[in-house]
Formats: structure tokens, C-alpha cells, sequence
């Protein structure tokens, strides 16, 4: 099978999945209590007031023939408008759709940027001062909830060492969504990486023991060539599978860091609209998450396949 | 991997680079006050909340309606205290026919944004369409019968009764002056960027993101507004918030937590104000839950609620045990009306003298973790009366459903004035009609009050109004049909060098007269 008929293939088995998360979802939302005409009127939500404005959102309706006409909608690539807003809810996740993609990417490159030249370091130095401080320091990461982490960074790198970042926010073009965008993904990164190191230095040390590497120290080739040239690409397979599961997680996980970093992204807008059960927002944002965690599984495959030729498109 | 530790290399450089023009760009610099205000600079005002709409005539959400009167504004306008109006695009009114015609004088010169003049005609259309709104506010507009313009400079309200609290309907953001017919648009794409008279007009908006207004070159008030823009932003997280404030990255942190407040106040650079509100909280008791229909149950409960020990833990002091359940920026709140405080032998008495003697199992349903700490003070003083307190943990939407449908025993809610007048929050929180509410969803129903609320809402004397109140709520307090918790600020953290900036008691403020110095 060529790559194109397997990722082909792959997206073809992604329509009952993601079909299958919007059934679960429009019924689950519906089905949780709390009334978004309540919420959106407030404390003057008066039982007439409150009638009419389920009325005009089709909310009266019976919940078989709101779920019939919303697979309508979205036969029609329509996702509805947002209850709250007013305006189209596929409009209102494209619009953030961008803030959650440099989240996931940066916090990506920096996680790699940290784990592969510390976990390579800690396996050369295996069982050795340097390898221990490798594998426990970066724990930190782990053990402090992001949410904590974030603001700890905020308070650092935002109010005090000259604030070279700013307090929250998305910032305005590409050089001012980059320095704004730093401090969330390394908070990302920071919980990423212990796990990445500990994954990689594992493989490393087995590679590093294996005959083909012993036969290209015998030919006389440096150490830090064989960890580069020979050791490194056989080991970042494992870590790219593990890397690939703990996005497919950070999809769902940047809810916190958003919220923190007042980031407005994709995350941000499913909390708010859960709690003001905007059915159509929710339901939406509840199709992207789904279609970029299969994606990203899809591509952690084929970067698999693509590292290992002993992987096979089938 | 060489083009991808290019990038690499390439996103660090970047990085760095953006830390020094961060560096250089920052300034913490504190400044002394200038005598007189100054034209010029932006401010960013940072909230909880993000605005939903800005059809003033539909919203309910507070973080809209704030934003919508910067750029629509009324005939008459609350004044400073918030218990009274003063006029605003008219310059007075003349009451003729036995209190049923208002005839109102426009201002001369007022101009929208657009630079369309203001005429009657304006006037006559923004109210018919705002009192033609059935799911929004137009039910405070029902005395009126018709609105006649014999000319541009005067508009006539014909209303079909005596009705007391006209002019502060008058002065309800809803009843905002925007041009007519939308200015050619619909009434759609027409509140998406509206126009009124206000001192700002429409900028930019991101969706859950930011709402920016600019200077209305046009503002009748000569001089004004002082800033060139005002940007709100939604930054839900309070901690974050703070440190925005403290790094200058906006000007006004609205609604720091209680808790920060001391904390703010010590901070450099920082003025921490809690303005008088009136934000009035309650314990919401559901008469259709038997022993809460027992009026010496309510009364033993009312007894019971330790409400300096909740200011002390919940609110950091800031704030004062309520004895009305009308606030006390309220006209004709009456500070004797006897609303029943913290006391453990009256609240013993009073249940003695009930049908549950030996108390009774009741479920309170929290949302907040204040109204979580209020719930605990509560259930530490009940229980020793035989009142079993249990707790019933939702998110707010299902706990605000519940107590709107009365799917409750036990709960909390809390109330802001809209108009500078008790009529709205009378009606809605003791008539289990008129304001279509089942008397603050508690379903009380005494039609003594009743009666006295519609004697009230058409006597246009003060003296007599004052008293009408004055009964009104000495009977509410007697009979408990809420726990009145307490009267909190509004508060606002904001930088020092921000001068003119006001909060009014019913929340919203004059940007116009705001400025940096």
C-alpha cells in the first residue's frame, strides 16, 4: 500500500469516528442540566421570556428532531450559530482554531528542542551525577500542576528578568504571537519533556548496546557521531509514538493553559460554552478536537513508517 | 534533521529577539497627578466575563450593557449616587394631564457618531423598538401607550397610567437614543457595530477575544472624551488578571478577587477602589418545600445566618450585613426596616414556635465555593436547632436552572439594580406575578405587600412613595421570604496614573470623563 492509499484510507476510517463523537456529544450536552436560555437571560429569565427564547433557537423542539436537523447542518458544512454570540459557531472555532495550533506546535518543538540533547546526554552519562539530575529535575515538571507552573512563569518571565514576555495574551502578527505563545508552550513542554527524556535515554541505551552500533565504533567513527548518525534516528521512534499519544492528550489538555494565559483558543471557548451550555459551540469545538486528535495520531503513523522501514503501510 | 534544527535555531533567535523588544518596550514608571485632565493614551479594561451582544434592548449580561452605554445613550441619565436621574441628551421634562404625558425638551447640537443630528424622530424610534422587544427589556416600558414628536427638539410620552417610576425607565441603557431605522441597516447588522451618541463609537471587535471603541469626534460634551480608545478585553482568570495590572499590559483589573484586595491596595502603582453598589445577596428559601413555608422557620433560619462571620471569611470584611432586601443605593431603601440579624436565642424561639420544633433535614444547593463557605457557616449554626443542613454541589448553569424552575430547597442568588428606582426589584422579588419571577423563585405570595407594591409603582408623591416602601419592606423582613445576606462593592483595581474613572452603584461608568496622567 502507498502512503497516499494508507493516509487515504486512515481518513476514510476517521467519518465514523468523528460521526460517532457528534452523536455522543449532542446527546450528552443535552442531556446534562442547566438552560441556555436561563444562562443567557439571567436572573430576568422569566417563564414567558424563557419560552420565547427557546423558541426562536428551535430549543422546544423535541430532542430527535433538534439532532435531525443538525446532521442537516452539517451535511451542509453548517455548524449553527452559538447561542450566546449570535454568530456562526464554525466561524467562531476557525477564528480559534490558530491559537490552539501554535500552542500544540511551539509546545512540540520545545519539548523536542529540551528532551533529545538532555535525554542523549543523560544516556551517554548513564548512572552517572549527570544522567540522576537529568531524569529528576525535569520531574518538577510533572509534579506541579500546569496551571501553577504557568502563573509561576508568568510572575517571572512576565513581571521581573527585564519581562520579556507578555502577561497573557495572543499578540498581534507573527513575531508578537511568537513571544506571546513562549511562555504557554513551555509550560506544556516542561510536563512533556521528563516523560520524552525518560523514553528516549531508554531507547538509547538499548541502541547504544546493540551490535550495529558496536560494529560502527569498531570502524572508528567518534562517539558523538554514532550517537548522531546511528543511535539517535533508531531511538526517536519510540519517543515519536510517545510524543504522538501525549499531543493526542494535549489536544484536550491546553484547556487549563489557555484559561491561565487568556489565550483565546479552541479550549478557552468549549469551557465557556459548556458553562453556558452553548450547544452549537460545544458541539463544534467537540468535532475539531476529534478530528485533530485522530489527525495527529494519523501523522504520528507516518512518521513512524517514515523513520522505520521495517514499518509497512497496511 | 537539519532543516528541522534549522528551525529550531531559527524559533529561539526569534524568541530572543522578541524578549528584547519586550524589554525595551516596558515602562513601570509611576507619574503624578496632573491638576487638569489630559487628552490622549488608551486604556485596556480586563474582565471576567466576555460581552455577548450589543443589542441594548435584548441583553441581560451586565459585561454587554456597560460597554453598549459608552456608545447609546438615554434622555435622562442615574446620577452619581444612583438614586435619582439628571437630564442627558434632554435637558428637561414638563409632566402634564394628571401624571400621564412626559414631554420631553432635546438637547441642542447632540449628533450620532455618524454625524447625523439627534431629532425626535431618533428618540421615537429607538424607544418603540425597544419597548417592541418581548424577550428583552421592553416590559419595563409597558405604561407607555404611544410617543408622539410635534417637532425635531420634542418628544411626548403618553402613558396609559400614573406610573412612579417613569423617568428612571427612561434612564434604562435600553432605552438607548440610536438613529432611525437603523441608520439604513437591519436590526442585525445594525448591533453588530452600533451607533448612538456617546462619547465612543465603534472600533473593532474579536469574538471572545477583545471589543475596542474609539473617540467620537462628534460627542456633544466639548472636550470629551479624554481617552482616544478603550479595549476590553476577557482575561477569565483572576490571577492573571493581576499580573496584567501589575505589568501595565492594561490599565483596569474589573472584579479582583476579595481575597487580592488587601494585597492590591499595599501594591505600587495600583489604585484598589471598591465603589458603592447595588449588589444585594440572598438565601433563596423555596416556600414549596414545606417546613420553608412555616414563616418561623424562615425567621429561625434568617436568625441563624452569621453574617459578620461571613463577611470576615467570604468577602475580607468588605462588605455590610444586609437588613432589606432592597440595597441601600436604592431610593427609598429604609435603613429601620428590621430585616432580622444574627441571633441564636431569637432563632431557637422562633423555631420553637414553628411546626418542626426538632428540626428538619433541608438540601442546599451550591455552585460558587464563597456560596460553598457561606453554606458551612450556615450548617454550623443550624444544626444545633435540629436543622440539618446537606449540600447539593452543581455548576452554576444547572444551579441557576434549578432555582429558576424551584427544583430547590435551599440556595443562593444575588441582585443589581438596572434603574435608579426599588420598582423593578419590588416587583420581581415579592409579586409572584408582576414580575413573572414567583417572588424571586421562592414563591412567596403576601398580598398585603402585594397591594402595597401596586400603590407604590403609581403615587408620584416622594413622601408618600417613601412610606409605601418603608411598609413594604418592614413586612418582607418580618416575614423572611429570603435570608438578606449582605451589600458588597464593586471593585476595581486599576492603574494609578487612570484618573476620572467612576463606577456608578448600578455598575456602569462615565468613560467619558476618564484620563491618563
Amino acid at each position: 500500500m502507498t502512503l497516499g492509499q494508507y493516509v487515504g484510507r486512515r481518513l476514510l476510517q476517521m467519518i465514523p469516528v468523528v460521526f460517532g463523537v457528534t452523536v455522543l456529544v449532542f446527546f450528552m450536552i443535552h442531556l446534562v442540566p442547566g438552560d441556555p436560555a436561563r444562562t443567557v437571560l439571567g436572573i430576568q429569565a422569566t417563564p414567558a421570556r424563557v419560552a420565547l427564547v427557546r423558541h426562536s433557537w428551535g430549543l422546544d423542539k423535541p430532542l430527535y428532531v433538534q439532532y435531525w436537523k443538525f446532521m442537516g447542518r452539517i451535511a451542509h458544512g453548517n455548524l449553527g450559530d452559538s447561542l450566546f454570540y449570535g454568530v456562526s459557531a464554525g466561524h467562531l472555532v476557525l477564528e480559534r482554531l490558530p491559537v490552539t495550533l501554535w500552542l500544540i506546535v511551539l509546545s512540540t518543538i520545545l519539548a523536542v528542542a529540551i528532551s533529545v540533547p538532555l535525554a542523549a546526554i543523560a544516556a551517554v552519562k548513564a548512572d552517572r551525577p549527570t544522567d540522576h539530575v537529568i531524569r529528576a529535575v525535569p520531574l518538577v515538571g510533572l509534579g506541579f500542576p500546569p496551571f501553577f507552573l504557568g502563573i509561576v512563569l508568568l510572575l517571572l518571565f512576565g513581571l521581573h528578568f527585564g519581562r520579556p514576555f507578555p502577561v497573557g495574551g495572543y499578540g498581534n502578527g507573527f513575531f508578537g504571537h511568537l513571544r506571546s505563545m513562549f511562555l504557554p508552550a513551555l509550560t506544556v513542554a516542561l510536563v512533556l519533556t521528563p516523560i520524552l527524556i525518560r523514553s528516549l535515554r531508554a531507547s538509547l541505551l538499548e541502541v547504544l548496546e546493540s551490535e550495529y552500533v558496536t560494529t560502527a565504533r569498531s570502524k572508528g567513527l567518534s562517539e558523538k557521531r554514532v550517537l548522531r548518525k546511528h543511535a539517535l534516528r533508531n531511538a526517536v521512534i519510540s519517543m515519536v509514538s510517545v510524543l504522538g499519544v501525549n499531543i493526542g492528550f494535549l489536544v484536550g489538555g491546553t484547556l487549563v493553559i489557555e484559561q491561565v494565559f487568556a489565550l483565546p483558543g479552541i479550549g478557552q471557548l468549549m469551557i465557556n460554552s459548556i458553562f453556558q451550555r452553548d450547544f452549537p459551540v460545544v458541539q463544534a469545538v467537540t468535532l475539531v478536537f476529534a478530528i485533530m486528535v485522530v489527525l495527529v495520531y494519523l501523522f504520528t503513523d507516518i512518521a513512524h513508517a517514515l523513520l522505520d522501514p521495517r514499518v509497512r503501510f497496511d | 534533521m537539519k532543516a528541522r534544527r534549522t528551525l529550531l535555531v531559527l524559533a529561539l533567535a526569534l524568541v530572543a529577539a522578541a524578549g528584547a523588544a519586550a524589554a525595551l518596550a516596558s515602562s513601570n514608571g509611576s507619574s503624578k497627578q496632573a491638576a487638569t485632565p489630559q487628552h490622549g493614551g488608551s486604556i485596556t479594561i480586563a474582565r471576567q466575563e466576555d460581552s455577548q451582544s450589543f443589542d441594548k434592548t435584548n441583553v441581560f449580561q451586565n459585561e454587554s450593557i456597560w460597554l453598549a452605554e459608552q456608545i447609546m445613550e438615554p434622555l435622562y441619565t442615574v446620577t452619581a449616587d444612583g438614586r435619582s436621574e439628571k437630564p442627558w441628551l434632554a435637558t428637561s421634562y414638563k409632566l402634564t394631564n394628571g401624571g400621564k404625558t412626559y414631554t420631553f425638551t432635546l438637547r441642542k447640537g447632540v449628533k450620532f457618531s455618524n454625524g447625523q443630528p439627534m431629532t425626535s424622530a431618533d428618540v421615537k424610534f429607538s424607544i418603540d423598538d425597544a419597548r417592541a422587544q418581548s424577550k428583552g427589556w421592553g416590559y419595563l416600558d409597558a405604561a407607555i401607550k404611544n410617543i408622539t414628536t410635534p417637532n425635531p427638539d420634542t418628544v411626548v410620552f403618553n402613558l396609559k397610567y400614573k406610573w412612579a417610576p417613569f423617568l428612571a425607565d427612561i434612564a434604562l441603557f435600553a432605552n438607548g437614543i440610536i438613529p432611525k431605522n437603523f441608520a439604513g441597516q437591519t436590526r442585525k447588522a445594525f448591533y453588530t457595530h452600533p451607533i448612538g451618541t456617546g462619547p465612543f463609537m465603534w472600533d473593532k471587535r474579536v469574538v471572545g477575544q477583545s471589543v475596542t471603541f474609539k473617540k467620537n469626534p462628534n460627542y456633544w460634551q466639548k472636550g470629551k472624551p479624554y481617552l482616544d480608545s478603550v479595549t476590553w478585553t476577557y482575561v477569565s482568570d483572576t490571577n492573571t488578571r493581576e499580573l496584567q495590572l501589575r505589568g501595565n499590559q492594561i490599565q483596569v483589573d474589573e472584579f479582583p478577587p476579595f481575597n487580592s484586595i488587601q494585597k492590591l491596595q499595599n501594591t505600587q502603582g495600583v489604585t484598589m477602589t471598591l465603589f458603592p453598589s447595588t449588589r444585594t445577596d440572598y438565601l433563596e428559601m423555596n416556600e414549596n418545600y414545606a417546613p420553608l413555608a412555616d414563616v418561623h422557620v424562615r425567621r429561625a433560619i434568617s436568625y441563624a445566618i452569621d453574617r459578620q462571620g461571613i463577611i470576615k471569611s467570604v468577602l475580607f470584611g468588605h462588605g455590610v450585613a444586609a437588613n432589606s432586601f432592597l440595597p441601600p443605593q436604592v431610593p427609598y431603601y429604609y435603613k429601620n426596616s428590621g430585616g432580622l440579624q444574627f441571633n441564636i436565642a431569637q432563632a431557637k424561639a422562633e423555631l420553637a414556635k414553628s411546626k418542626y420544633p426538632k428540626g428538619f433535614k433541608v438540601e442546599m444547593q451550591v455552585g460558587t465555593q464563597d456560596e460553598k463557605s457561606i453554606g458551612q457557616i450556615m450548617q454550623n449554626e443550624l444544626k444545633p436547632l435540629g436543622i440539618d443542613i446537606s449540600f447539593k454541589q452543581l455548576d452554576t448553569a444547572t444551579e441557576f436552572t434549578n432555582i429558576q424552575k424551584l427544583n430547590y430547597q435551599l440556595g443562593f442568588s444575588y441582585w443589581t439594580m438596572d434603574i435608579a428606582d426599588p420598582d423593578e426589584l419590588v416587583a420581581f422579588a415579592i409579586d409572584p406575578k408582576g414580575g413573572g419571577a414567583h417572588s424571586f423563585f421562592t414563591d412567596y405570595n403576601n398580598p398585603k405587600v402585594i397591594d402595597l407594591s401596586h400603590q407604590a409603582e403609581k403615587e408620584t408623591v416622594p413622601a408618600k412613595r417613601a412610606a409605601l416602601y418603608a411598609q413594604i419592606q418592614k413586612i418582607a423582613a418580618q416575614d423572611a421570604f429570603m435570608g438578606f445576606l449582605f451589600y458588597s462593592p464593586f471593585r476595581y483595581a486599576y492603574s494609578s496614573k487612570l484618573h476620572g474613572f467612576f463606577v456608578y452603584p448600578l455598575g456602569n461608568y462615565h468613560l467619558e470623563d476618564a484620563w491618563l496622567g
